[in-house]
This record gives structure tokens, sequence and C-alpha cells, in this order.
């Protein structure tokens, strides 16, 4: 009934019914959630994706809106009901060269938008590590980071515009308020989907920088590193990226091959970045160098060319990759802590890891205080799978207890649904659920993520905006 | 008519000293069908519309800074806590925290951010939605939120805090901030730049170029300004324009960029630590009346956080 009337908007292909077929669209980038629709469609144009969401709308049915699946939170699962899936939008609609924007369609994957304005010295500054795959329309669900966010900011800081559909149907254009209005934009950057679907979105472009200095510094304990890092933040320098990789991950990565000569008996690295204005970059540069040194650097070295510089960034950019030669599955973490508290938080996480028998491998944006403890481990074994979630779950904890959050860029999705009453007060769960019944109302985007459904206060008199769904256990089971 | 002659009995003043205090005010308030006229030092009391309240409360109880850690760049303080305050707390630490609002510095953080107010460094050094990490609000219906967080990345949640930021305490009343820090520039020069018209558009690209100034602003745009300065006033050579020029960084970077100004015009320095704040003063953009959007979304927004118009009701408009 609902397949035929999609199917009638998008055609037959775009519609996907078979469980087979939907196999594909079980989880996002974080195995250890999986989870079947009960459909998918994927609209080709703007238009299609409005009268999907009308049909969806008029019919009551709850969905969940998906970009390249990219995502590490579980957010882009479906669990018994409609995926939208939006990559097949992958228009870039404008770009308007002395406003420095460019307007695309939610399906842009990210390094193509960059790739697409090098010519005129440009590039769009937030830059997840899933980069080459992932979509605008998914950074903004997420208010997607990356290593570079360090200097120029987070997503919501490079988005001006966007015309969204909201869950029941209406088109709206959101901006960020400037004075005659609600920051709306800035309530929907983040909301994981839950909000609406981005139509279109008008991007904020960067200048390529005039110069770039990329310095990788060699220590023999993590807590030099970690060290160097509060000392390089609370000195005033503001570097392009600041990524820390400890022995676990560099070996992981230095195994693979995203290999990028890494010192492999290194308990970890520290990857800078300074970029801008020729004028004073070198300065920078060594002022890091000399940081570094002081905090116990063993070496640190200056990437000769942009050759270098890329095998650098690629060990950096791969290393979630690279840990799948270690297990089948990894736990990818995300919490931030002060960046003063780094060096205690790692050596703690250090001993939680020897406690539950783990190899925790740490890579993270330092200088931002976002860590990512990762975990590889084998998803079938339920054992290891109890005493990775154990580990986490401490891991968790303690960010939260020296003033952390649980999530600086992957959001919650369904993975960190758990800790929300642990760094929310009930009442202000209860005003995210506020905030989501203006736009959502009836509850029907992306049901059951980012705030624990107890939390809603009217959810629990109101009856829940999603039919039975078939469990993900029982899908499991099947031959 | 009787009423006209009654002497008007002034509007009983609040002033609590915790969100806590503040929220079972609002509570009351909305039992009590009262409605609250908020705001921090006064100095920003005029949206354009007229307030119909009942009572006043002011936020000038929940001051000062709360926690500072200098090398997490992150401080924390009440909503009432003065500009000048946060600026002296940020400058002993070779820091600040540059919102540097149009205004004066006896006005308050919480106003800053609850009108989101920017000011000439904005564009360089973010916009305050940009400069807020959390905060702490009670919202129409007397809940207290904790919003965002004091981390300088969080994404945990629905973002409640760009909600609060600019919405003139029509959504909550911000009772606690969260604040980004960035170091000083070690080397911060302001200039009267002077440079042909003719030279306009060259003046524009160095401003969007890699040695962008803090702020560049052009002085002919309000004729009564130059003065404020105690510069010259505007010559009236209609082939000239003049610039106020800030440059901060390091020395190498100061020194090019001062360069490369030099070359566009004739520059003669000021005493920055003077001209800024009376620019910020005296400068202002004027502000037009607001015509808030009243969309479907906001109408909703408003009527979900503040379902019996007691915070500000008439500030944005009718509603």
């Amino acid at each position: 009934m609902l397949a035929a009337a999609l199917e009638r908007i998008v055609g037959v292909s775009h519609v996907l019914t078979r469980p087979p077929a939907l196999l594909v669209y079980r989880s996002d980038g974080l195995p250890g959630h999986r989870a079947l629709p009960s459909l998918a469609v994927f609209p080709g144009t703007r238009d299609e994706v409005i009268r999907v969401m009308r049909v969806l709308a008029e019919t009551g049915t709850p969905f969940v809106a998906r970009g390249a699946g990219t995502g590490l939170s579980g957010g882009a699962l479906a669990d018994g009901v409609v995926l939208l899936g939006l990559h097949r939008l992958k228009g870039i609609l404008a770009l308007d060269l002395d406003a420095r924007t460019a307007t695309v369609e939610p399906g842009v994957v990210n390094a193509t938008l960059s790739r697409a304005v090098a010519p005129h010295g440009l590039h769009y500054a937030p830059d997840p590590s899933s980069q080459s795959a992932c979509t605008i329309g998914g950074n903004i669900a997420e208010n997607a980071g990356g290593p570079h966010c360090l200097k120029y900011g987070v997503t919501l800081d490079h988005v001006v515009r966007a015309t969204v559909v909201l869950p029941d149907g209406e088109v709206m254009t959101l901006d960020r308020g400037e004075g005659t209005g609600y920051d709306l934009l800035g309530a929907f950057v983040g909301s994981e989907g839950c909000f609406g679907v981005v139509l279109d979105v008008t991007v904020r472009l960067t200048p390529i920088p005039e110069a770039v200095i990329t310095l990788l510094a060699d220590f023999t304990a993590v807590r030099a590193a970690a060290d160097a890092t509060s000392r390089i933040i609370a000195a005033g320098i503001l570097p392009a990226a600041l990524e820390l990789m400890d022995q676990a991950t560099i070996e992981a990565v230095e195994s693979s091959v995203y290999a990028a000569g890494y010192p492999r008996d290194a308990a970890a690295v520290l990857l800078a970045e300074v970029d801008g204005a020729v004028a004073g970059l070198e300065e920078d540069a060594v002022a890091i160098e000399r940081l570094c040194r002081e905090a116990g650097a063993r070496a640190v070295r200056v990437a000769r060319d942009a050759t270098e510089r890329a095998r650098l960034w690629q060990g950096r950019k791969k290393a979630f990759g690279a840990m799948g030669r270690v297990a089948p599955h990894l736990v990818v973490q995300d919490a931030v802590v002060p960046r003063t508290r780094l060096a205690d938080l790692l050596e703690e996480i250090q001993a939680i890891g020897a406690r539950h028998q783990i190899r925790v491998c740490n890579v993270f944006h330092a200088g931002d205080g976002n860590l990512h403890p990762n975990i590889p481990y084998d998803a079938e074994d339920p054992e290891a799978s109890a005493r990775v979630a154990q580990a986490m779950s401490e891991i968790m904890h303690r960010c939260i207890a020296v003033g952390g959050t649980i999530t600086g860029e992957h959001g919650v999705g369904l993975d960190k649904l758990d800790y929300m009453p642990s760094l929310f007060s009930g009442e202000t769960l209860d005003a995210m659920c506020t905030l989501r019944d203006v736009f959502d109302p009836a509850r029907r985007a992306n049901p059951g993520k980012v705030v624990p459904v107890r939390s809603c206060r009217e959810w629990l008199v109101a009856p829940a905006a999603r039919p039975t769904a078939p469990t993900p256990a029982r899908l499991e089971a099947r031959p | 008519m009787m009423a006209t002659a009654e002497t008007p009995r002034p509007a009983p003043h609040h002033a609590p000293a915790s969100a806590e205090a503040l929220a079972a005010l609002v509570r009351t308030a909305g039992h009590e069908g009262r409605r609250l006229r908020i705001h921090g030092a006064g100095g920003w009391l005029d949206a354009g519309h007229p307030v119909d309240a009942t009572d006043v409360v002011t936020t000038m109880a929940m001051t000062g800074i709360t926690a500072y850690t200098p090398a997490d760049l992150t401080l924390s303080c009440g909503a009432g806590t003065t500009l000048a305050e946060l600026d002296a707390a940020t400058r002993a630490q070779g820091q600040w925290c540059p919102l540097l609002p149009w205004g004066d510095d006896a006005g308050t953080v919480g106003a800053t951010a609850a009108t989101a107010t920017a000011g000439p460094f904005a564009t360089r050094l973010g916009q305050p939605s940009a400069l807020v990490l959390g905060l702490e609000c009670v919202d129409g219906t007397g809940r207290v939120i904790q919003a965002g967080g004091r981390v300088v990345k969080n994404v945990a949640g629905f973002d409640l805090t760009r909600l609060m930021i600019g919405a003139w305490g029509t959504v909550g009343i911000i009772t606690q901030l969260h604040l980004r820090l960035r170091a000083r520039p070690p080397v911060d020069r302001t200039f009267v730049l002077s440079a042909a018209a003719a030279a306009t558009a060259e003046v524009t690209t160095f401003a969007r170029g890699p040695s962008a100034p803090l702020a560049l602003l052009a002085m002919d745009r309000d004729a009564t300004w130059p003065s404020t300065l105690g510069v010259r006033p505007t010559p009236m050579d209609p082939s000239m324009r003049r610039w106020l020029v800030r440059v901060g960084g390091d020395a190498p970077f100061v020194s090019a960029a001062v360069d490369a100004l030099a070359r566009l015009g004739r520059l003669e320095e000021m005493d920055g630590a003077t001209a800024w704040p009376l620019v910020r003063r005296h400068a202002a953009p004027r502000a037009t009346p607001h015509q808030w959007r009243w969309d479907p979304l906001s109408l909703r927004l408003r009527d979900r956080f503040d379902p019996q118009r007691v915070l500000n009701p008439g500030l944005l408009g009718t509603v």
C-alpha cells in the first residue's frame, strides 16, 4: 500500500521492500547496532523528496533519513520503519564566489564539494574522516566535525541557510535568525534527523590557506604527548589541527596499506598542522616544535612537501579502517574532556582497558579534547562484546565526571542514548523533547534516537508513533 | 477614564540570585497571570516594540565568574556578569572572550547572548553564538535547563544553547554561561587608513584575504563617528575614503599586514585601547525595530517554551 504509493513517486526501482535487499541498510559505521528498515525509498529530486515526505505524513509513517550511512552512532538505523535515502540528490546548485558560498543538495559528498570549488581557491572546511564518502546532508544532521575544526569550527559554523521539509511535509527556509528570528538553523543542525530533511543547504566556503606546515612529534609516553597538547593550547597557538595517535593506533596504521611512516616504537605521536598567511606561520611551527620538545618529544619532523603531508594525514584519516586488520569489528567512541584533563583521562582509559582485557586504540582531536577511544573486537563473541560495553561505559562516565561530554561530533543516535540521563537533568531532557515537538509534534522523524523515550513526559501519555516492528534479533535468526 | 487619573504604580522589581529562585518566580507568574520584563544592566531595553509586563526581573544578582581554567580557554559566569568584569578577568591571563559587542562594557554577558549582539570583531573572532559553549536558563514553564556543556566541542542532544541565543529572552531567561576564550593577539595595532576611493575594492579584498585584520570599518558611513575618536573629520575630498583597521597576531603576521596596508594608503596609528571602546559605544549600526518572523515554527517554539507568555510579552511583536 505504502510501497505502491512511494513507487508511483520515485519509480519501482527506487523502493526496496525485500529483506535481502534491505540488508545493506542494516547498520551504519558502527557494527554494534543492527536494525532492518521495513522499506527503503530513494527519491531522486527535490520534488520527489517533498512528495515522499507528504505521503509519509498523510499515512502517519515514521521514517529515518540517511545519507551515506557513515555515521558512528547508530543514528541512521531504521528499526522496522521507513528508511529515506537521500544520496541521489547530488546537485551542486549554485556557487557564489563573491559571497564564498555554495548551495548544494543533501547527497553531495563532502570531499566532492571541496574538489568542485578548489579551482576557485576555496574548500569546504569541515573534514570528517569519512569525508570521501559522507554527505553534506548527513554532516548537517550530525553537526559533523573533523581534524581541522579546531581552527575552522564545526559544521554549524559553516552553514548559512537551509531549505528543509519538516516531518509534516511543510517546506521551510531556516537561517541563523540574524536579529529578525529565532536561530532555527542552529537548532536544526545537529538534530540527528529528528527535525526534518534537508532539501538544499547553503554552506560557507573557506579560502585554501596560503601556506601549510605539518609536523609530526614523536613521544615515548602518552602523557607527554597529551601534555604537549595542553601546552600548545595554553600558549594561545591555534593550530589548524592537532591530532594524537597512541601506540596501538600507530601499530594498526603502520601494518596496513595506509602506512604513513609513523615511528612504530613511539608511545604516541602528535600530528600538528598550522596554516594561514605565510607571515608568522614558520614562527608558529617553531613554537609548536619547542613546546613538544619541552614536553618530552623524542623527535619532531616537518613534512617536506605536499606528498609527505598527504601521507601523514592518510594514516590519521584511515586509522579506523586500518583497525580492521586487528579485529572484525570496531567500537568507535567519541567524548570530550577539558584539554587540561587529557593526560589523566588517557591513563585512566588505559587502566580501564587493562582491567577488562581489551585493547584501546586512541586516535583523536587532541586540540579540542575530543577523545576517540576505539576498541577492536569481535561483535559475534557475546562475552567479548559485554566486556567492551562495560569498559566503554566506564570510560564515558569518567569523561562526564571530569566535566566533559559524551559526544563531540558523532552524535547520540542509539549508541549514547543511555548516557544522556547521566549528562543532563530530567528537566533538560524534557526541554529537548519540547524542542523536538516544535519541529515534529508527531515524533515520526528518527523515532527513538537522541533523547531517551522515558525522558519525554508527554511520550508516556501519548501513544508511541511507531508501529510494531520486527525485532533485529528475529531478522538475524533467519538463515 | 478613571484609570488615567491614577498614579501608575511602579512595577515590582525582582533580582533573583539563582536559577532556582528565578524558576520559582516564573512558575508563580505563570499561575498568577503576571508577565515579566527581563533585563540585565538595562542597556538593550528597546527592541522596537513595547513590552506588556507587570513585573521587572533583572539578572544582575546572578553575577560573577564561577569557573575559569585559563589553560582550557573556557570560563563560566553568571548572566549578570558585566562585560567589563569578563574583560578584566581574562585580560589578566592574556586572554579574552571576543564578544566585544556594540555598546557599553557595563552591559552584561547574559544580555549580549540573549540579544546576540555582535560587534566590530565578530566576523573574524566569532559571533556570540559561536562563543557560547553552553548555558543555564529558565524557560517560560519554569524549567531549569542546562544546555550544551563546558567543553569546546559538544553535540550531545538537541541544541538548546543556540535556541536561547538571540531569542531576546522569549524562550528562556539565561542565568549562567559557559564561554569559549581565545588568546589575545600578542601584537595588536589600530590605524586609520586613508586611501583613494578607487582603492576600495583592494581594501575589501585585503580584509577578506589571508592577512585579514580583526576589524576594518569604513569611517565614512556615519559622519558623526570620526569625531568620537578625536580624529579630524572625514575629508571632503570625495576621492578619498577612510577606514579604522585593527590588526592582531604575532609580530611577523602584523608586520606583514601593516606593510600590505601601507601599500593601499596612508596609515595613522591610533591608541586602540581608547579608540575601540568609543567606537563600540558610539558607532553602532543604527538599530532597526524588529520585524520578527513569526512563521508557524517560531510560533510553535514560543507556544511550547512559554505557553503563558510570561517572558517579555510583546517585545518581539504581539506574540
